[in-house]
């Protein structure tokens, strides 16, 4: 209430653009579901009710351009009739697009786009159907002739007639009242044939009523003629008929009235919105009577609680509080753990004190509150994946549509909630592998009808928690990738050699698709395009901590699976020494931690690889090389997964596990991709937390020949390397 | 001129006070005799909205008759104003037929009623009635007054 109408105004078309990007969401899936059913009556009605309230939210934001062409729009969906259905669905999908780069024009103060082609468009779906056109005249013409020959009856006949007159709008405000424990009134009242002014005499009229509750409608026009003889209100309110009568018999205007309940109140009283008053008060200026519906069949009042009221309990907030809030979260983490620190140096210097219980209890007490909160707060950047999932339909249908795919998109798990920042960064990877999955995985109609195939194609999008983790897979029924195909193509490019093809496994060759420019050249026919941009949509995974993993299958389909953590703030990390420098990888990464001595380490193709039980693993040795003949050194090895492959990470020594709250790095600090993040710990000291794909990644790409070398000492700077080539034996273990 | 079963406040059976506001001084004693024939009691004139505003708190009339064109401010800011401070007040425009629009605007901005001139007796006596509602010793119906 202390906003200054300035700041009201702003803050309003805040909350206009936020909202209007659901509205256009609606009503794109409300086209898509049309272009399903062109028969569905309803799905127009819906689609007339989303663009209705686009309208008047825009009109309410002084937003011009965007609600005449709203109501342009909402005009022709008034009119139109069963068998241009297929062209409103064609209508609203471009209009959407119109409306959200209006939108998004508006929103920056750009150019607005041209809107006079759709706007074209639209008149020509208002002319095309001759049948709805003279429908439509024949009801208006209907209706003002029954508004005539009512104009000398008395008014209780009138207000038994008038029950079609509503627009959409307006019943939806009606069954909101209703829903919200207040009875619906018509109320008609006829002007007295002597009052000179029956405008002002109407305006009065209106205030008597408005006292009473919103008034939801009014009907006639102001400026009809028939006004000066009757006016017709819907009122929502709590009060009897009795009460509202005697309130509009006004001395010397009103001359006669009567009021008939529409709807009778639902038991259970729901909080009501209190837009749905104020936005039928401004509606009752449009409120025209051509708006009527002409459908007899619609003229009956929509059932109770047909139409859904949502309990609007959500706070919308800047996502940029809530960051901060878990910001301090993390400082708090970051106390917590110098306290334990403290806690432990006490308890080592004073065994005896009884002074060390009560410590240990309060920090036990507040580890336990602080987890809460942190949870609790991370809960509040989750949303539903579905958030994201809501695009895909339309993408689907017009992806399909350019290549020549039927394609069905099958959604699941959209109620899995997933960290906002995560949701938002993977939405063009994910919007990538869709893209391809329909381009290149699914075949033509033609090819899938000679393979035994439904025609229609299924695109599958899953989401599912497993573990610490959550899990977005993309799956088509196509064609799957030809694994053969990529070797051939690896060795072409010269990333690998014909006899290490051969060795490598399916999914070692999958992995190339993910290197930049794989498949940029033409003749892996099967799957061009695949690796288009891969190797960007595993850059954007790698920075989030996440993977992607591949499983494709000849002539059935493929899966691509993205396995994201549940948040990006906060991980819990295991901590060791390399070169006397500690490091940190994400726990859930790290399988088991196994002891072995230098002499178990064995060369293969100039990998170092070691026989754990009986697996072969490949080494990833961080530190530097082992000296010569050395045997004996013990060493530490992490058994880690990264894209669904186990490695051994060779480490000096293990500091512990703990919660990181992981402090960005920026570009400038950092020139490598090897290292993800940091972390201060309870002590002060900083902890660089290893991005473990680039680790791999980068021992992968090496070529052969450098193999040997520079296998190791991957995080040794190069003053580190000079001073271990001076003085080989210095160094090494902690 | 015809008399009428006079209209007390109900709260204290006091003569209902009002406040004229006209900017011709014969429009405002033609009111003001009406008003004595219907039992109540001049508090106060003006004749032009911005005393009309200092009137009202000085006074504070039950029932304002209002005119609508007059120098200094206009009746409808007035009665605007007035509202603003007092949501309570009851204003009833008096205006020409020439006026239905200012009286429209009246209306949406807080203004009770409205008569018409010429005003007659008979009608300005129901007006005042209705909107005296229950605070008028003579209420008409239940529910009114809110």
């Amino acid at each position: 209430m202390s906003n200054s109408p300035d700041e009201r105004g702003v803050e309003l078309r805040e909350l206009f653009y936020e909202t209007s990007q659901e509205l256009v969401q609606a009503l794109n899936e409300e086209a898509l579901k049309l272009e399903k059913n062109p028969a569905d009556e309803e799905i127009v009605r819906s689609i007339r009710r989303t663009v209705h309230t686009l309208k008047g939210d825009s009109a309410a934001c002084g937003l011009r351009e965007l609600s005449e062409l709203a109501h342009q729009f909402e005009d022709a969906l008034s009119l139109e009739s069963a068998a241009s259905h297929a062209a409103v669905a064609e209508i609203a999908f471009a209009t959407a697009d119109i409306f959200s780069e209006m939108i998004a024009a508006y929103r920056n103060g750009t150019k607005l786009p041209a809107t006079k082609a759709l706007s074209k468009k639209i008149q020509e779906l208002t002319s095309a159907p001759k049948n709805g056109k003279t429908r439509g005249k024949k009801t208006a013409g209907k209706t003002s002739k029954s508004k005539e020959s009512t104009g000398k009856a008395s008014v209780s006949k009138l207000a038994s007639k008038a029950d079609a007159q509503w627009t959409e709008y307006e019943r939806l405000a009606m069954s909101k009242a209703q829903a919200s424990g207040q009875d619906v009134l018509h109320v008609v009242t006829k002007i007295d044939a002597h009052c000179a002014m029956p405008i002002a005499g109407r305006q009065l009229v209106h205030n008597a009523i408005g006292t009473m509750g919103p008034v939801i409608a009014v009907r006639p026009d102001a400026k009809s003629p028939a006004a000066a003889k009757f006016i017709e209100f819907v009122v929502a309110t709590v009060q009897t008929p009795e009460q509202i009568a005697a309130k509009c018999k006004i001395p010397t205007i009103v001359e006669e009235v009567s009021v008939e309940v529409l709807l009778h109140a639902n038991a259970a009283p729901q909080p009501v919105e209190p837009e749905a008053s104020s936005e039928a008060g401004a509606h009752d200026a449009d409120a025209a009577t051509e708006m009527t519906l002409p459908e007899p069949s619609t003229a009956a009042m929509l059932p109770a609680g047909s139409i859904p009221v949502p309990q609007e309990n959500l706070l919308r907030v800047e996502a940029g509080r809530i960051d901060n809030v878990l910001n301090l979260v993390g400082e708090l983490i970051i106390g917590k753990s110098m306290l334990q620190q403290a806690l432990n140096e006490f308890t080592k210097r004073f065994p005896k004190e009884a002074l060390r219980g009560k410590f240990a209890d309060a920090m036990a007490f507040q580890a336990r509150v602080l987890n809460d909160l942190q949870r609790s707060v991370m809960k509040i950047r989750m949303v539903p994946v579905d958030q994201l999932f809501r695009r895909f339909p339309r993408m689907v249908r017009d992806v399909a549509r350019q290549c020549g795919r039927e394609v069905e998109l099958a959604v699941s798990g959209q109620d899995t909630d997933l960290d906002k920042g995560i949701l938002d960064a993977i939405a063009e990877p994910l919007t990538h592998l869709v893209r391809n999955a329909i381009s290149h995985g699914i075949e033509s109609p033609e090819e899938r009808r000679k393979l035994g195939k439904p025609s229609q194609g299924i695109v599958r999008l899953n989401a599912y928690h497993q573990g610490n983790q959550v899990i977005v897979e993309v799956t088509d029924d196509g064609r799957g990738i030809d694994v053969a195909k990529i070797r051939t193509k690896a060795f072409e490019l010269g990333l690998t050699t014909p006899e290490e093809a051969s060795k490598m496994s399916e999914l070692e060759a999958l992995n190339f698709i993910f290197r930049p420019g794989f498949s940029t050249a033409e003749q892996v026919t099967e799957v061009s395009g695949r690796g288009v941009g891969m190797d960007v949509v595993q850059s954007v995974l790698h920075r989030l901590k996440a993977s992607i993993s591949v499983d494709t299958r000849l002539g059935q389909g493929t899966t691509f699976r993205l396995k994201l953590p549940l948040t990006l703030a906060i991980i819990k990390a295991l901590l060791f020494w390399v070169e006397q420098r500690l490091y940190a990888i994400p726990l859930n990464a790290v399988l088991e931690i196994a002891r072995t001595f230098e002499g178990e380490v064995h060369q293969v193709d100039n990998y170092e690889v070691l026989q754990l039980r009986n697996q072969v693993l490949p080494l990833l040795r961080l530190g530097r090389p082992a000296p010569e003949g050395d045997r004996k050194t013990k060493l530490f090895v992490l058994i880690i997964t990264v894209s669904e492959k186990k490695y051994g990470l060779i480490v000096d020594a293990l500091e512990g596990e703990e919660e990181l709250v992981i402090k960005a790095l920026d570009e400038q600090t950092f020139s490598t991709d090897l290292v993800s993040g940091a972390s201060i710990l309870g002590d002060g000291r900083v902890v660089l937390i290893l991005n473990l794909p680039a680790v791999v990644e980068h021992v992968a790409r090496l070529r052969p020949q450098e193999m040997g070398q520079a296998n190791s000492g991957l995080l040794l700077t190069h003053t580190d390397r000079m001073r271990l080539a001076l003085t080989p034996e210095v160094g090494g273990q902690v | 001129m015809e008399q009428f079963a006079p209209v007390k406040r109900s709260k204290d059976g006091q003569p209902v006070r009002y406040l004229i506001v006209d900017d011709s001084v014969f429009a405002r004693k033609n009111l003001a005799r009406m008003i004595e024939t219907f039992g109540g009691q001049v508090a106060a004139e003006a004749g032009d909205g911005l005393t009309a505003i200092s009137e009202f708190d000085r006074t504070h009339p039950d029932i304002v008759l209002m005119d609508i064109t007059m120098p200094q401010m206009e009746g409808i800011e007035a009665a605007e104003r007035i509202v603003q401070q007092h949501p309570e007040a009851r204003i009833v425009m008096v205006s020409s037929v020439g006026y239905q629009e200012n009286i429209v605007a009246a209306l949406q901005r807080g203004a009770r009623h409205f008569v018409q001139k010429p005003v007659k007796p008979e009608v300005l006596y129901e007006v005042i009635k209705y909107v005296l509602g229950e605070d008028g010793a003579v209420s008409n119906a239940a529910g009114a007054g809110a």
